[in-house]
């Protein structure tokens, strides 16, 4: 056993960090700042997105056959960590779920097209799974489309569609045969621009960030929007969900916050005069996170090995799930603890610590132990999958 | 970056489980409690003969030279099954800090007869009230080509049955490592009764003479720091098959027994915190084999132990009490194994450090190398 970097990482990591450190330029920091652009898809942002495909970043981990470098997942992990600690809202799911699928069932001139476009961060798609009746349930969605000679018609209702006010696409999960028996066998998926007539947008203000309902009315579109098979969907949805989930619980945007937090209590002042590091109660809560991030570093560099080799279990993907974004829940509790009340001060006021990022997380970090598949199925799947218990009923 | 045991580790870790899952049966470890046996002396045998004593021992005494992170492997054996053996006081305190530091003949004279199971040394790692082996109270003063060594050291493993125990005195020197023979007229021990069965000594001398210093001054500090982190480091790897073992209890445990016409696996609230138990021992298994690997490659590896050890104090006592709790009667009825498992899940949380001592440590290590922004 080897728990350390080889050269060639450590060397992929100095290029991919020198790299966002001049891809952060002061316009897109400041344009970063706008609450409309938290999350990307301003002027700045799609400047940045074109560069990152010019330069080759996007392809970095797709397989080689479609066009990628076939980089392995610690690679592509190590790039994301650097990607997330540079604060730029990378489209993870368009490059790296919605990409290498479509890259792989791409079978006409237009989707070779989206390929390309998706390649060379000219688009974001944006993920259209979610409905109100259909949440952790996703098999149960309605929204449907209807064939109708070389088209289809697109009618229903998506929830939580983020990024899709400034995406070209939607990444559609539709009911093509309404045969109650065949839930997951009766999906279809669709790629649907924005533009289409019937397409329409509002937006949900959230606890953190801006996100979207999304409607679709008697959508027409040609069949040659609809990606893989007929009926044959869900395997789409489920393919990339391992490398999604490990993105979604990369170890470094909360390194970063916690080596922030304690550099920044070594220089402040508590009102009794000491130095905020020297508390006892504020070490003891550094000394929690610490521990913390090393497992959760551990249990992702050991799941990215794992996915390189592919020997992942699916319990061991579940379990980092599970442990990474409970982990970021208590993290920031923590860390906000040592702040006191100055941690509620929002960015932009005056007396706000560390640009007010961790009251930000905090209010971004809630829809992570629900989001990406809730944790209490990741529970169930540890139960069945790593301990062959006998599922609930 | 490899997450994987090579070959050799992982035929070792069969060997060692095929062993042990052998002969350390739920019978014959009652059959052993039952005699009130120090620990199991053929099984010791069989382990030596099958060279597992030695795997982190050079081969010129006798060993396999596969290092300690295979040795700790075995140790993870040992705790899946719960059996009584010395293998840390003797192989992990004692043997690496000999075979370390020892001059060559102290080396060739315990070594190879430790490696084949014939002879027990043991380490006295702690003093009333004092769990630092760098700063003992105990004191040694030189008397020609001897010394004369005093104080008190607690809870040493075996001491009764050992030949020699390996222990720290302070010296007009500075720090010194002896071997002491138990059998000194000036040495009196008593039998200390602990959570487990292990047994334990006070060991009181009072002016007991020994020869074999085995290191003074600096290196002396080396030998308790790195003594102490390999304990600890192994105690965690023992914890994560004694914690593994727990929760594979609980599972088919709970995915047998019935109440209310259905198993009680199949209550959610029952297979979740079955569940969380797994996550804990996936934590716990990674930042073990981090600090195992860190200390295997010689590099500094203060905080990776003390993160691990932290981690073992926490799952211990999560993963025990969810056992013990998810068993209900059954799991604390000494007919059946789980007691034993939570009965050192105890024991090593409170070894080495507890976690909030270690907390309390490391965040002092934290603001040492925090500077202003």
């Amino acid at each position: 056993m080897h728990i350390q970097f080889t050269q060639e990482q450590l060397a992929l990591r100095k290029k991919v960090k020198s790299y966002m450190e001049q891809l952060m330029t002061p316009a897109l920091c400041e344009e970063s700042k706008d609450p409309e652009f938290f999350e990307g898809g301003g002027p700045e942002y799609f400047k940045a997105l074109r560069q990152l495909g010019k330069d080759g970043w996007i392809s970095l981990g797709w397989p080689k056959e479609l066009g990628g470098q076939g980089a392995t997942a610690l690679d592509q992990y190590i790039f994301v960590e650097e990607v997330m600690r540079a604060g730029f809202q990378y489209p993870f799911l368009t490059t790296d779920a919605v990409g290498p699928v479509l890259a792989s069932h791409a079978r006409n001139d237009i989707q070779r097209s989206l390929v390309q476009q998706i390649l060379q961060g000219e688009i974001v798609v944006a993920i259209g799974y979610s409905e109100p009746s259909a949440g952790t349930d996703l098999a149960s969605l309605k929204t449907k489309a209807v064939r109708d000679g070389d088209h289809w018609l697109i009618n229903g209702q998506k929830i939580w569609t983020s990024l899709g006010d400034f995406s070209e696409y939607i990444w559609l999960a539709v009911r093509t045969d309404p045969d109650p028996d065949k839930r997951h066998k009766g999906i279809t998926m669709f790629l649907v621009p924005t533009a289409s007539e019937g397409f329409s947008i509002t937006p949900i203000k959230t606890l953190g960030v801006r996100t979207n309902a999304t409607y679709y009315e008697n959508i027409r579109l040609s069949d040659e929007y609809r990606v893989g098979e007929v009926n044959q969907g869900w395997k789409l949805i489920t393919g990339q969900l391992n490398r999604e989930r490990l993105a979604l619980v990369n170890h470094g945007p909360i390194e970063l916050l916690y080596d922030d937090v304690r550099h920044w209590a070594a220089q402040t002042r508590h009102a009794n005069g000491k130095t905020l590091i020297d508390l006892p109660w504020v070490r003891s809560n550094l000394a929690k996170v610490k521990i913390g991030l090393e497992a959760l570093k551990l249990i992702c560099l050991r799941q990215a090995w794992a996915m390189s080799q592919d020997t992942l279990q699916m319990a061991d993907a579940s379990a980092a799930k599970v442990y990474g974004t409970e982990f970021f829940v208590e993290a920031y509790r923590l860390l906000m603890e040592i702040m006191g009340q100055a941690g509620t001060l929002q960015e932009g006021s005056p007396g706000a610590v560390l640009q007010g990022r961790l009251e930000h997380r905090y209010r971004c970090g809630s829809i992570l132990t629900f989001g990406g598949g809730t944790n209490e199925i990741q529970k169930e799947i540890i139960a069945g999958a790593g301990l062959w218990m006998p599922r609930s009923r | 970056m490899d997450f994987s045991y090579s070959e050799e580790q992982q035929d070792v870790q069969k060997l060692a489980q095929q062993i042990l899952t052998d002969k350390a049966s739920n019978e014959r470890l009652q059959q052993l409690e039952a005699q009130g046996a120090i620990y199991d002396i053929e099984l010791w045998q069989l382990l030596a003969e099958a060279g597992l004593l030695g795997v982190a021992i050079e081969e010129q005494y006798g060993g396999m030279d596969f290092g300690y992170e295979t040795l700790c492997l075995v140790v993870e054996e040992m705790g899946r099954s719960a059996a009584p053996l010395p293998l840390i006081p003797l192989m992990v305190s004692t043997a690496l800090s000999l075979q370390q530091f020892a001059d060559e003949d102290i080396k060739k004279e315990y070594l190879p007869k430790m490696v084949s199971g014939n002879c027990l040394l043991t380490t006295a790692m702690i003093e009333p009230g004092n769990e630092n082996m760098a700063k003992p109270q105990t004191s040694a003063e030189r008397q020609g080509d001897s010394w004369l060594i005093t104080g008190t050291k607690y809870c040493v493993p075996y001491a009764d049955n050992a030949e020699r125990i390996l222990l720290s005195a302070q010296t007009k020197e500075g720090l010194a490592i002896f071997l002491v023979n138990p059998q000194n007229p000036n040495v009196k021990m008593k039998r200390q009764y602990v959570t487990v069965t292990e047994a334990q000594y006070e060991v009181v001398l009072n002016g007991a003479e020994t020869e074999q210093l085995i290191v003074l001054g600096e290196k002396a500090i080396t030998l308790t720091s790195l003594c102490q982190q390999r304990v600890a480091a192994a105690y965690c790897a023992m914890a994560v098959g004694l914690c593994d073992k727990m929760m594979r209890l609980t599972a088919s445990y709970t995915s047998e027994r019935e109440q209310f016409g259905r198993a009680i696996a199949t209550f959610q609230a029952v297979g979740h915190r079955v569940a969380d138990c797994y996550i804990d021992i996936d934590c716990l298994r990674l930042v073990t084999q981090q600090a195992v690997s860190q200390l295997d490659s010689a590099s500094d590896a203060t905080e990776p132990v003390m993160t691990a050890k932290i981690w073992a104090g926490d799952v211990l006592h999560r993963v025990s009490q969810a056992s013990q709790h998810l068993h209900g009667g059954i799991g604390v009825d000494r007919d059946y194994p789980l007691f034993r498992y939570s009965l050192w899940a105890k024991q090593i949380e409170l070894s080495c450090g507890s976690s909030a001592e270690l907390l309390s440590e490391l965040g002092a290590r934290i603001a040492v190398h925090s500077e202003p922004m």
